[in-house]
């Protein structure tokens, strides 16, 4: 019987050739894929906790991620056959002008480990780049990121070029170095996070 | 005593007459200077131009040949986009070493033929004509692990910590010599110091510091003592899990970036450690007044006791009012260490 908290463990660590290995066996011995998400979910979520209070840094929190994207990947058709479906569409990117991209990949990370489908638009994004992402993928959530004083004001003109574009009922999260909650409200996003870990639980009370 | 007499009095210890100042500034140089920015960092004698302004304007201590991090990589190699008023660019998703095999037939160049390089030698000797003596004199250069983030690209970077560490050996070994060639083209040219930004290190945790970055930044600091030069380590970012390997280096100058405690540093690195910065170069001292900087500032250096020197976290925003870049001033030149 393979042992999903062991496939936790390897995720946490970020053993992806054990993690694909372990997944592969659990899919095998027919484990219910809600099963085998939620452990993946709850070895990320951990691993997002740890991060935030400075037990692991940048390179563990990537290859985590990476254990967790392989094992995700031989999962994926799994549950569309069990009719799992991602819990929200996202759109995620660096603004416009702005070339900072790895507290961005965290948090799309982070998202894709809370059984999210991102899609993820790189860095310099502009507006309309975001407009049309959000309408060709019907994204139920934009993730945007700053981390220049002087690129701050390119998420206001990208959440207006959203909400302008009549899509309202895209949930907006803004985040980065520089930004605050104050200043999500003065632009009238939808959410504001610190750090990758919040930002699944702020998407989660959002959506 | 004049801006140099007193860094140099100051850094071997003696009396000084007042704080010593020595802000990062790049942006908020040309905007001074009225140059944009895409020509500040490529004709040296702009920068020597800017600095030298707005150094005499701010009574600041020093002034920096310091611009962008992208010289090194670009002169190997390495794409970099270059924009009119804004910095040069290191293009990651192009970056030189996506191919990890290229390391091995890739060639340090040569600091005076290189075209970015040797503008920036260029300004080191223009400096050395231009304010002779009366202010100190910093050259530049990426540190190892960031120079290696630049050219392997910071993302794959992080992930080749763990996954082929010999990789990551040698591209240290490349860049700490290619930094240490790019060091002493400086010296020799005129600087009295050398800063080394190596803000990729901020991202890493103690146990990779020590193992991969703490022994090549060592290495170059001693090679950098050996040159004769003095040496300033800054590395952009929150520190405080790698204080402990920084104050062990032997630099003459640490900075600490805004997100570190000051407190924290002096207590790790002990009393003699000189310790520059760190006020919020946006917050505090962009969006703050006057009287709020010279409280921030009055804190820091409370904190960090008399073996201290006044600076912001990071570099002076573009766009900081006048009046809060002298709040720094003021402070500094009114205040005994
Ligand atoms: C690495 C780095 C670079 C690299 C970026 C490489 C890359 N691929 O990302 C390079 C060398 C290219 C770079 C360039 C520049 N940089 Co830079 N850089 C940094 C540095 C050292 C680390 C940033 C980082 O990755 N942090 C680690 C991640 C994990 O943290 P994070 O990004 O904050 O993300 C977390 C949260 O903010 C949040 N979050 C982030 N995004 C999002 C999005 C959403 C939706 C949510 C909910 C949350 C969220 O969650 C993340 C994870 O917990 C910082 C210093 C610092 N400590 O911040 C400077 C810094 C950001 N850079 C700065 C500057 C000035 C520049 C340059 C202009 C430098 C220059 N003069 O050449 C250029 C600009 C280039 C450009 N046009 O973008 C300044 C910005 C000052 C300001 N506030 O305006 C900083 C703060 C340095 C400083 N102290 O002054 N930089």
């Amino acid at each position: 019987m393979p042992d999903l908290h062991e496939l936790g463990e390897a995720i946490k660590r970020g053993d992806r050739d054990t993690a694909a290995a372990l997944t592969k066996a659990a899919i095998e011995t027919k484990i219910p894929a809600q099963e085998i998400l939620d452990a993946m979910v709850g070895a990320m979520d951990i691993v997002g906790q740890r991060f935030q209070k400075n037990e692991i840094f940048v390179p563990e929190m990537l290859i985590a991620a990476r254990a967790m994207k392989e094992a995700m990947g031989l999962l994926e058709p799994i549950l569309v056959e069990a009719g799992i479906t991602p819990v929200a569409k996202a759109v995620i990117g660096t603004v416009e002008g702005d070339l900072h991209d790895i507290g961005k990949n965290l948090v799309a990370m982070m998202w894709k480990g809370a059984n999210f489908d991102v899609i993820d638009l790189g860095t310099n994004v502009s507006p309309q780049k975001f407009v049309d992402a959000v309408r060709t993928n019907n994204a139920q959530l934009v993730g945007l990121s700053a981390l220049l004083t002087t690129t701050m004001p390119a998420i206001k003109k990208t959440v207006d070029a959203i909400k302008g574009a009549g899509l309202d009922v895209t949930k907006i999260v803004i985040g980065g170095a520089p930004v605050t909650q104050e200043y999500a409200n003065e632009v009238g996003a939808d959410g504001y996070a610190p750090d990758a870990a919040s930002a699944v639980d702020v998407a989660r009370s959002l959506l | 005593m004049n801006g140099r007499q007193r860094l140099l009095a100051f850094l071997r210890g003696e009396p000084v007459d007042s704080l010593p100042l020595m802000p990062i500034t790049m942006m908020f140089a040309a905007d001074h200077a009225g140059v944009k920015y895409g020509e500040y960092a490529t004709d040296y004698r702009a920068l020597v131009a800017g600095q030298i302004a707005l150094a005499d304007a701010y009574d600041v201590d020093y002034v920096s040949c310091i611009s962008d991090p992208a010289r090194e990589a670009a002169d190997c190699g390495a794409r970099v986009a270059m924009f009119d008023d804004q910095p040069p660019a290191i293009v990651e998703t192009d970056a030189l070493l996506a191919d990890k095999a290229r390391l091995a037939s890739l060639e340090p160049p040569d600091p005076h033929t290189g075209r970015r390089m040797a503008d920036r030698v260029r300004a080191a000797a223009l400096f050395r004509q231009q304010v002779g003596d009366r202010k100190l004199i910093e050259g530049w250069i990426e540190g190892p692990c960031a120079e290696a983030a630049d050219l392997r690209g910071i993302n794959t970077l992080m992930l080749d910590f763990f996954d082929d560490p010999d990789f990551v050996h040698q591209l240290f070994e490349f860049t700490l010599q290619l930094g240490m060639r790019f060091a002493r083209a400086q010296v020799e040219a005129g600087a009295d110091l050398v800063g080394v930004g190596d803000a990729a290190a901020s991202l890493v945790g103690p146990e990779f510091y020590q193992q991969f970055v703490w022994p090549y930044e060592r290495r170059l600091v001693q090679a950098l003592h050996d040159m004769g030069a003095l040496v300033r380590l800054h590395i952009c970012g929150n520190t405080g899990a790698i204080l402990g390997g920084m104050g062990q280096l032997g630099c003459d100058i640490v900075d600490l970036d805004f997100m570190v405690s000051l407190a924290d540093a002096r207590r790790v690195m002990g009393p003699q450690q000189v310790l520059l910065g760190n006020i919020d170069p946006v917050r505090v001292l962009r969006g703050g007044t006057p009287e709020s900087i010279r409280a921030a500032i009055a804190q820091c250096h409370r904190d960090a006791g008399p073996r201290y020197i006044v600076g912001a976290g990071c570099e002076v925003p573009r766009a900081t009012a006048p009046a809060n870049l002298r709040a720094l001033t003021e402070y500094a030149r009114a205040t005994a260490p």
